[in-house]
């Protein structure tokens, strides 16, 4: 167990290494001279380009310019944004938790409904709700994100006029307290719905397809012979079974949403890191874009080595 | 007192889905009294474990058909309810499967599933009771009680096997079934294993169906023997008398192919052809087309002939009709 | 063969599927009653008014023609992205799984470490840099999502090479390189290409993603950039937004179709019933 977190923590840190080697190479390699990479397209201040320069030695041969990068990557510095003049990771964690509001709640809320759905679909293998079920989900996997979005604006505001479709709090007004938290509430459904949607597919399938291996397992038919009671079966051993690869699948969807989530708060208008991510398109603003890619590169594989570790928790089999 | 255990009447089983049945056991009758050990030996698709978990009452009941009559103890196993068969299951009929690597959960501690398994007919039972009774039991399969504590995953296939034989005990069944429990271990091992359950057998007052495709198995650990083939059950006996003295074309043929240790799936070589369609019905004899002493009234179908000494043949080389 | 094909439903579908929309692609100008790339006089028409069955955009577009022309881009992305992706895939996955060792190792870190890196960003940030021409894109996707063919292709090699035509290969002196390409890639091939069509789905996605941030390519008619187009029209002309979206979701359904069905042919295990 200890040599398998050691392993898994190396892993990540690995990964984050590379995360880093990749953007200093995509600097290096992109049209034009790194320095106006760092700068954004369009501007260009002598005194700037200078300072840069010498905070990342420019002049210097490549394996030390690596080396200078990642010590002021590491050290929290994910360079300046030359637009809004700000350093990029004030930017970034300002904005960090109107996302991750939106990432946890989906995630979670779609792993409990499409893990149920799959569930009972297992459960009732072939009948009416299964085929309804099925066909949902496979539908709603080749939906892009964003679109459904704009089809629950078409179908809630401009129809129905039920939900408000912008940003995370109505600006008219300047609620405090419960007020504010309803407000927000309001205003995180549509988002929330659309991403819900969209991964409702994920654990869908790894739910049924795993109960209904679980239950033809061997030691399913062993205690169906030991005639303990079918809810019993259920709850305490295929459940538990069949729940792990959807704790795997967990990690993977929720690094699918850090990145996925940019396109949904662009649709709505959410003031998130995705938000960011579109103005910085716009703007060329190329340290930004480089310090969120960063940053969610690194959540990710932490997130990642958190899962595979609560795996190795939950199941005996994994101790190398 | 009446010391039958099992009797089963024109016992049948036949798997119905949209668009075919297949008819996998047919007219199946033998009985087993108490302490017998009876072997049911045939190739793979014989029907022997379609019989065995139809008596289980594991086969979905959706697809399956069951017909007959199979006396337990008494009772009908094919007419009881949920809730009777729930009384009996576990506690007078059990069951090892063969699969000994999947036979336990492999995420909870076997301790975990012993003691959920025993709560089912003694729910006041204390873990310690159940540890000293699942002690006692793994002695007799020569384990030590550290397997309580274990995931299945930290044992052999051999070890795991022994502990799924014992919690097959753990209430001491009437009657227990042994589906291929020894065919996925080595020789040795599978070996050791039927000399353990023989001697249990002894100690516990034990009656036994062993299912299997190897002929060596029911010499070893069995008392009476029944040939399956294709769904029939084609020679019926004491071990002593069929090994030594084969009446049927195909026991013959079965046991002339003898040395097959090593899985089910290596052909009979002492017989020629396969094995028929179970999705038709046949109007003669099921051994017929591969028989080499088929005559022309194996077109019509055998009846069993009892020929004494609980000794029975479905073949009409041995009278009957004429 | 055939029978095969018409016994899985989902295959059958989507080769009719993948038929249908290769006549679109070859025959877009026939089809499309207007030639989207030409701006018309007609603004803003609604869905059938002066002819247009699905109504025009801000610039006078026929939407139908557009959408029908926009078959082209989507496929020739998900087509050329699949194939460098599938290709590379091969190579990597079969060259560590057969040669086995330090080499497979590496690789197999490499594969696992990609595998966690958010792609979809990556290939935003590549695409912001380097230039949002239609082959960028096509390029960039192709170029990072070749992990999870590899990952496949390197369990194939594994087994493969302890097969015993292999083995005799080596002993007839065969050269690793020629035992590469002459037994090993063949006969591996088939999960990478079943795999092959769910990549070529999310490319399709992806496009359409990158399409909706901006990053599009403006010379090219392609359904994202007509539903980021339309979402300024979302109350006033929905219909530029909706029918794109309605297209790529049928075509990706179409690809996953195509992936489960070959799934299913090539591995008997998952389309087997129950019982018996």
């Amino acid at each position: 167990m200890k040599r398998y977190v050691a392993k898994r923590i190396l892993t990540g840190l690995l990964t984050i290494l590379i995360v880093f080697s990749i953007n200093f190479i995509i600097i290096n390699l992109a049209p034009g001279d790194p320095i106006k990479t760092l700068m954004g397209k369009e501007t260009d201040d002598p005194a700037l380009r200078a300072a840069l320069e010498q905070k990342y030695g420019l002049d210097k041969p490549l394996h030390i310019q690596f080396v200078s990068y990642l010590k002021t990557a590491i050290s929290g510095d994910l360079g300046t944004s030359i637009i809004y003049n700000r350093p990029v990771s004030e930017m970034i964690s300002e904005k960090m938790p109107a996302t991750i509001l939106l990432v946890l709640t989906s995630g979670i809320l779609s792993l409990i409904i499409g893990t149920l759905m799959g569930i009972v679909a297992a459960r009732k293998e072939g009948s009416f709700i299964d085929v309804i079920f099925s066909g949902f989900s496979y539908i709603l996997n080749s939906m892009p994100s964003f679109w459904l979005g704009l089809m629950l604006i078409i179908i809630f505001s401009s129809v129905l006029n039920l939900l408000p479709t912008c940003g995370m709090t109505d600006p008219r007004t300047s609620y405090k307290g419960i007020a504010y938290v309803m407000d927000v509430l309001k205003h995180m459904i549509l988002p929330v719905g659309t991403l819900i949607l969209i991964e409702i597919p994920l654990y869908y399938r790894i739910a049924k397809s795993s109960v209904l291996q679980v239950t033809n397992e061997d030691f399913i038919l062993t205690l169906r012979a030991t005639g303990m009671n079918e809810k019993k079966i259920f709850n305490k051993y295929i459940f538990r079974n069949a729940i792990l690869p959807t704790v795997t699948i967990f990690g993977i969807s929720l690094a699918y949403l850090i990145t996925g989530v940019a396109l949904i708060e662009t649709v709505f208008a959410w003031p998130g890191t995705g938000r960011l991510v579109l103005t910085a398109i716009n703007q060329r603003d190329y340290p930004t874009l480089m310090g969120i890619y960063l940053v969610m590169s690194v959540s990710v594989a932490i997130v990642m080595m958190l899962v595979d570790i609560l795996y190795a928790v939950l199941d005996p089999r994994i101790r190398y | 007192m009446d010391n039958t255990i099992l009797e089963l009447k024109d016992f049948n089983v036949t798997y119905v889905n949209k668009y075919k049945k297949v008819y996998a056991v047919k007219d199946a009758g033998f009985k087993i009294n108490k302490g017998d050990s009876l072997g049911l030996v045939g190739e793979s698709g014989s029907g022997k474990s379609t019989l065995a978990m139809a008596l289980l009452r594991l086969l979905p009941e959706k697809t399956t058909e069951i017909s007959g009559v199979a006396n337990f103890l008494g009772k009908d196993l094919t007419q009881m309810s949920q809730a009777e068969l729930k009384k009996i299951r576990w506690k007078e009929l059990s069951v090892v499967f063969q699969k000994s690597m999947n036979s336990l959960s492999p995420v909870h501690k076997i301790g975990t599933q012993v003691e959920d398994i025993y709560w089912v007919h003694n729910p006041k039972a204390t873990k310690k009771e159940i540890l000293d009774r699942f002690t006692y039991l793994l002695e007799l399969v020569n384990l030590s009680s550290r397997v309580y504590n274990l995931y299945p995953h930290e044992l052999s296939g051999g070890m795991l096997q022994r502990v799924s034989i014992a919690l097959s005990l753990i209430n001491n069944p009437k009657l227990l079934i042994l589906d291929e429990a020894t065919t996925a271990l080595d020789v040795v091992t599978q070996g050791q294993i039927l000399d353990e359950i023989v001697k249990m057998e002894r100690e516990m007052d034990m009656t036994r169906i062993m299912i299997t495709h190897d002929m060596s198995v029911v010499a070893t650990s069995c008392n009476k023997v029944a040939v399956m083939y294709a769904g029939e059950l084609m020679e019926l006996g004491y071990v002593k008398e069929v090994l030594k003295d084969p009446l049927h074309p195909y026991t013959k043929g079965l046991l002339a192919s003898f040395p097959s240790l090593k899985g089910e799936n290596s052909k009979l070589e002492g017989i020629s052809g396969f094995l028929p369609d179970l999705s038709k019905k046949y109007e003669g004899c099921i051994f017929a087309p591969r028989c080499k002493q088929a005559m022309d009234i194996c077109k019509k179908k055998p009846k069993l002939i009892q020929l004494g000494n609980e000794r029975a043949i479905r073949c009409h080389l041995y009278g009957g009709e004429k | 063969m055939i029978k095969t094909i018409v016994n899985d439903k989902q295959l059958l579908f989507g080769i009719l599927g993948i038929i249908a929309l290769l006549i679109i692609v070859a025959f877009a100008p026939n089809i499309a009653p207007e030639n989207p790339y030409v701006f018309g006089p007609d603004v803003l028409n609604k869905i059938g008014e002066n002819g247009h069955i699905l109504g025009t955009n801000k610039m006078g577009q026929d939407i139908f023609s557009m959408i029908i022309y926009g078959t082209r881009t989507s496929l020739q992305v998900a087509v050329i992205s699949a194939l460098i992706s599938g290709l590379l895939g091969i190579l990597i996955g079969g060259i560590a799984g057969f040669f086995g060792g330090t080499a497979d190792r590496i690789v197999s870190e490499i594969i696992n470490i990609f595998m966690m890196l958010p792609t979809f960003f990556l290939i935003l940030l590549i695409i912001a840099l380097f230039g949002n021409s239609i082959y960028n894109v096509m390029i960039v996707i192709g170029l990072t999502t070749w992990p999870s063919n590899a990952k496949l292709m390197r369990a194939q090699a594994l087994s493969l090479r302890e097969r015993t035509f292999v083995k005799a290969a080596t002993a007839m002196g065969e050269t690793k390189g020629q035992i590469l390409f002459k037994y090993i890639i063949p006969n591996g091939i088939f999960p990478v290409i079943a795999n092959t069509t769910v990549g070529m789905s999310n490319a399709i996605l992806t496009e359409a993603g990158l399409s909706f941030l901006g990053l599009g390519d403006p010379n090219i008619i392609s359904w994202g950039q007509m539903i980021y187009d339309g979402k300024s029209f979302l109350t006033s002309a929905w219909w530029i937004a909706t029918f794109a979206g309605v297209a790529i979701v049928i075509t990706v359904t179409i690809f996953y179709l195509l992936g489960d069905g070959l799934n299913h042919v090539m591995n008997p295990k998952h389309s087997k019933g129950k019982g018996v």
